[in-house]
């Protein structure tokens, strides 16, 4: 599903170059459960940008769903992200001024469903995540677990083929951490695959695969067998 | 502390250049449209009181009642202001002033033409305040052919020559001394004269004891301004009271006989320039106009602060944290509070020097817009400076305060721990609602300035019942030439060029003859006061009216040189003839027992023509063939033919020994000339339209700066989400359509209300409102507004998602 080679992704500011990821290869098929950690400023986020096409590499080659998407342009990397990638955040990144329903159904908008499918698709993915009964609500009428239950429901809405949690459990307490893990689990199962930045071991056994990345380069991968 | 306050509002401006730009660049113009319009109204309203005694000096004017036939005059019967000062205590003193039009001054071989001569009683220096430059105000006019100059006529005539003592000809046989030179009349004067003529001189001349004789019928011509100086404890209105005693002595037994009375009335000096609205009035002013820019004067400060509080608020955020430390570390809320106040004070102080600056700048064209005469050295009293500055300081406080009690307000807790300095929901309304006043006035503003300029084609469009096109006006006012106005005339129709030519006393847009005449009604003949053009027979063919009753007039009819009168459509309807006109009759000229006179009867009824300008209502008038020849020689030219006509005209007036030299007029111009005032304000609302636009604007600007800014994040997220950058760019500009959409839905009412108020009460006859004006307003200003936001909304539809969530 996804084929990196060389990966590498420098920033230039005045003063400085950073350069955040070194030639990082690997690969990841359809309907994986993959966790990516590493330390702070290793480039994890980095990475999962590229990946969700947010960003371009400096050099190197990425390919998405067979399609080399290394040098394609903002349009055609906005189109393929709506149809095919969901994002989760640490921050839920909700629109404070849109209701729960709103929020949900804004991927969809975009996607340009019909108004009367829309709102089966809202229903139904808000009943999934069991929070149905807020969806009048604002965001900032809800707690953590629930404001990261709609942002989940939110990446899943257009069922995508692939999630990208970044520190999905980051700003939750331990009990609704499990929540949202025990949720991507399930899409996992249902067969999305799903990329996820942590920094929780507990959160990365969820996963089958760990990449440990270190000063932007991949230090080792750990497959798992549960 | 001051020092600091000061300190950290320069740095604050430096760090925030974009912001701190556009809040002078607003507060600047806005400072200088209010000081142009304060000068202009401050000259404005203060017309003529220079003068020391002008709380006591009024103008006194005339209201006739000629058969049913009202009218009021600015001038006054020749003997009426001596004669109220035999008769009333009141009075301290008189003077009178008898314009002269176009008079031919010489000076050794030089010529000149000159309109603002007045003949004047020797009293005008004891009534008004004019400094004496050279010679003696004693008695300067009290002998015959004494003349008093300004300094510029002065200069004119003698250059830097002692003038006192030297002779200007005028009208080629008066022979005048100079006695004194004045300074110039001070440009805010109703009455402007370059001259002053002894009224004595007159004595002399045939007609010249009209000036003093107190004869009966010496008050029923009307003919000069007057002016009575009262007694310190004097009112004017014990005069009106004992008026009724004096009309019995020296008008009623006349006025009787005329069916006609008359009615003393009287402006206060100071008050002429403004509230006179008479016939035969000098130029005066109009308070409507005032009213209008001293609102807008106002309006445009408003938006310019405005437009500080509203950037100064949308900044809040990037302020807060600043306000949390200083709070931390001791600044009580009073402090805060001074701070910010202390930074919109700079910025005003400077957007004050910077429009002093740009005002001196602008002075001369403003002086060619508004016809004054500023200098800056003139406005640039202490008192004046004083004054714009104590206005920037309170926009500087006012446009502070509200930012400064905003921002003091964020709690230091909150703030620090990064939840506050979001801007609340209020206060986005209130920035909201901001704009959208600015949007209102500049959309009101636009929308005014597209129908002026309407009106004003219309006024110079209209059909206007004959042709004021492809024809030339020659007044004839040496009276030896005009005696050869047949032979002329006869000369000038031998050019191809020349297609009819016309003599007569009066043309549209110069008909002044009003003259009582006997008019057949049922049963009688009756009087009735009626305006009249005395012409020959081409008048009507020149002038291209159009018959719609009877015929025009014909040399063959063998009578109608003094048996025959054509009418307009409004006489027919107001002398209560209807569709019978022809062959009714009117008697012009009789004696006042009704006696001889020329009976004529109508033989034809021309269609309603403006002989006025399009401010007046059309009324009746009457025209017949001259026994004479008359002052004014029209001449109509082949389209095209112009050039070679006026050469060809130039040319037989110099063959026909004219003393004047050729001049001449174009009718089309006469006619346009009555509506420079509303050519002007169309070009001064242009003006103000595009300053309100301009600045509402920068407040645009501001606003989408701040609201790309401040939905960085929700842009982020949406992108994350699917959507592309035309759709946040849509989603941005939606916004702001709405804003302008909702200004323009109430700018329209407000609008057409003000215009339709102003047209009704200006003009008898006015174009409508087109719906398309209104959209183009709209359109205009809804393009320019989404273009001006466009930069921001780009720049911020078009950032990378990533940048925008990392800072969370």
């Amino acid at each position: 599903m996804i084929k990196s080679v060389d990966l590498t992704r420098i920033f230039l500011t005045e003063e400085v170059e950073t350069t955040a990821l070194r030639q990082v290869t690997f690969d990841i098929k359809q309907g994986e459960f993959v966790a990516i950690m590493g330390p702070s400023g290793c480039g994890k986020s980095t990475l999962l940008n590229i990946i969700g096409l947010l960003d371009n590499p400096t050099k190197g080659k990425y390919i998405f769903l067979d399609h080399d998407v290394t040098n394609s342009s903002e349009r055609q990397r906005a189109k393929l992200r709506k149809q095919n990638i969901g994002f989760v955040f640490q921050n839920f990144n909700l629109i404070d001024e849109l209701t729960v329903f709103e929020n949900v159904e804004m991927p969809l908008i975009y996607l340009g469903i019909p108004t009367k499918e829309r709102k089966q698709r809202v229903e139904e993915v808000l009943e999934q995540m069991q929070i149905s009964h807020r969806k009048k609500h604002f965001p900032g009428q809800l707690s953590g677990g629930q404001q990261q239950r709609v942002a989940v429901a939110r990446a899943v809405v257009s069922n995508p083929k692939l999630i990208l949690a970044d520190e999905p459990t980051g700003n939750l307490d331990s009990a609704n951490g499990e929540e949202v893990m025990n949720l991507l689990s399930d899409l996992n199962r249902k067969g999305t695959t799903i990329i996820m930045v942590t920094h929780s071991q507990r959160d990365a056994e969820y996963s089958h695969r760990i990449i440990r990345l270190f000063d932007g380069q991949i230090l080792v991968e750990n497959f798992q067998s549960n | 502390m001051f020092k600091n306050y000061l300190l950290s509002a320069i740095r604050n401006m430096a760090k925030n250049k974009f912001y701190s730009a556009l809040n002078i660049i607003g507060l600047t113009i806005g400072l200088v449209t209010f000081i142009l319009i304060f000068l202009y109204v401050r000259d404005e309203i203060t017309y003529d009181q220079h003068h020391k005694n002008y709380e006591r000096i009024y103008r006194i004017e005339s209201s006739f009642r000629i058969g049913t036939k009202y009218d009021n005059f600015a001038i006054v019967p020749f003997p009426m202001a001596p004669a109220l000062q035999l008769e009333f205590p009141e009075v301290e003193n008189v003077v009178r002033f008898a314009g002269e039009d176009n008079l031919l001054v010489r000076i050794g071989d030089k010529e000149y033409y000159e309109n603002r001569f007045y003949y004047t009683d020797s009293t005008v220096f004891d009534v008004f305040n004019h400094s004496l430059l050279a010679g003696s105000l004693d008695r300067c006019l009290a002998e015959p052919n004494t003349i008093v100059l300004t300094n510029s006529s002065a200069k004119k005539y003698f250059g830097n020559e002692n003038p006192i003592g030297r002779i200007v000809l005028v009208d080629n046989d008066m022979q005048f001394k100079v006695t004194a030179v004045v300074a110039d009349v001070l440009e805010n004067s109703h009455l402007k004269f370059d001259a002053l003529m002894s009224v004595a001189t007159l004595a002399h001349r045939p007609g010249g004891e009209d000036f003093n004789s107190m004869e009966p019928d010496r008050f029923w011509n009307i003919g000069l301004y007057a002016y009575v100086l009262l007694n310190p404890n004097s009112n004017i209105e014990s005069i009106f009271e004992k008026f009724p005693q004096f009309y019995e002595k020296y008008m009623k037994s006349l006025g009787d006989q005329l069916n006609a009375s008359f009615d003393l009335k009287a402006t206060r000096l100071d008050k002429v320039h403004l509230t006179s609205k008479l016939a035969a009035d000098l130029p005066t002013g109009n308070i409507a106009y005032i009213k209008i820019f001293s609102i807008v004067a106002l309006f445009i400060l408003l938006l310019a602060s405005i437009n500080y509080m509203n950037m100064a608020t949308a900044r809040a955020t990037k302020r807060a944290k600043e306000v949390g430390l200083r709070k931390v570390i001791g600044a009580d809320r009073y402090q805060l509070i001074i701070q910010f106040i202390s930074e919109a004070l700079l910025l005003t102080f400077i957007a004050y020097l910077l429009s002093l600056l740009i005002t001196s700048m602008l002075l001369a064209d403003f002086n060619t817009l508004s016809g004054k005469a500023f200098t800056f050295n003139g406005i640039a009293t202490p008192d004046f400076l004083l004054l714009i500055f104590g206005i920037s300081v309170i926009i500087g406080i006012i446009s502070g305060s509200y930012p400064a009690f905003y921002l003091s307000s964020f709690s230091p807790l909150k703030v620090l721990k990064g939840h506050a300095g979001k801007s609340g929901k209020a206060s986005h309304w209130l920035r909201r609602g901001l704009v959208l006043i600015q949007f209102f006035i500049a959309i009101v503003m636009i929308i005014a300035t597209i129908v002026v300029s309407d009106q004003l084609d219309f006024l110079k469009n209209k059909d206007l019942g004959f042709d004021k096109n492809n024809t030339v006006v020659l007044e004839m006012q040496d009276t030896s030439f005009r005696k050869q106005a047949v032979a002329f005339k006869e000369h000038l129709l031998q050019n191809p060029s020349i297609v009819s030519a016309c003599n007569s006393s009066g043309v549209p847009s110069r008909n002044l003859w009003i003259q009582v005449m006997l008019v057949e009604q049922e049963n009688e003949m009756k009087e009735m006061a009626v305006i009249l053009t005395q012409c020959d027979y081409d008048y009507p063919k020149t002038m291209e009216f159009k018959f719609v009753e009877g015929r025009d007039f014909d040399k063959n009819m063998g009578t109608d040189d003094t048996a025959a009168v054509i009418i307009n459509q409004t006489a027919a309807k107001q002398f209560g003839w209807g569709a019978d006109a022809i062959g009714k009759k009117i008697n012009y000229g009789m004696e006042l027992d009704r006696s001889g006179g020329r009976i004529m009867k109508v033989i034809g009824v021309v269609k309603d023509y403006n002989f006025n300008s399009l401010h007046n209502k059309i009324e009746p008038i009457i025209m017949f063939i001259s026994p004479r020849p008359r002052f004014l020689m029209t001449v109509r030219y082949k389209e095209g033919e112009k050039n070679q006509a006026l050469e060809y005209i130039e040319q037989s007036w110099k063959e026909f020994g004219n003393k004047r030299p050729f001049d001449y007029k174009m009718l089309s111009e006469m006619q346009e000339e009555s509506y420079g005032a509303e050519q002007r304000i169309s070009t001064l609302f242009l003006i103000i339209a595009s300053i309100t636009l301009f600045i509402a604007l920068l407040g645009l600007l501001g606003l989408s700066s701040f609201t790309a800014e401040s939905r960085t994040r929700e842009i982020g997220i949406r992108k994350v989400n699917g959507a592309l950058t035309g759709d946040i760019m849509l989603l941005l500009f939606r916004e702001f359509f709405w804003l302008i959409l909702i200004s323009f839905v109430f700018a329209v009412p407000v609008a057409i209300w003000q215009i339709t108020n102003w047209m009704e009460s200006s003009f008898v006859y006015y174009t409508q409102i087109h719906w398309y004006s209104v959209a183009i307003s709209g359109l205009v200003a809804l393009i320019i507004g989404l273009a001006t936001i466009s930069f921001h909304v780009v720049r911020a539809a078009s950032a990378n998602p990533v940048e925008s969530l990392k800072y969370e």
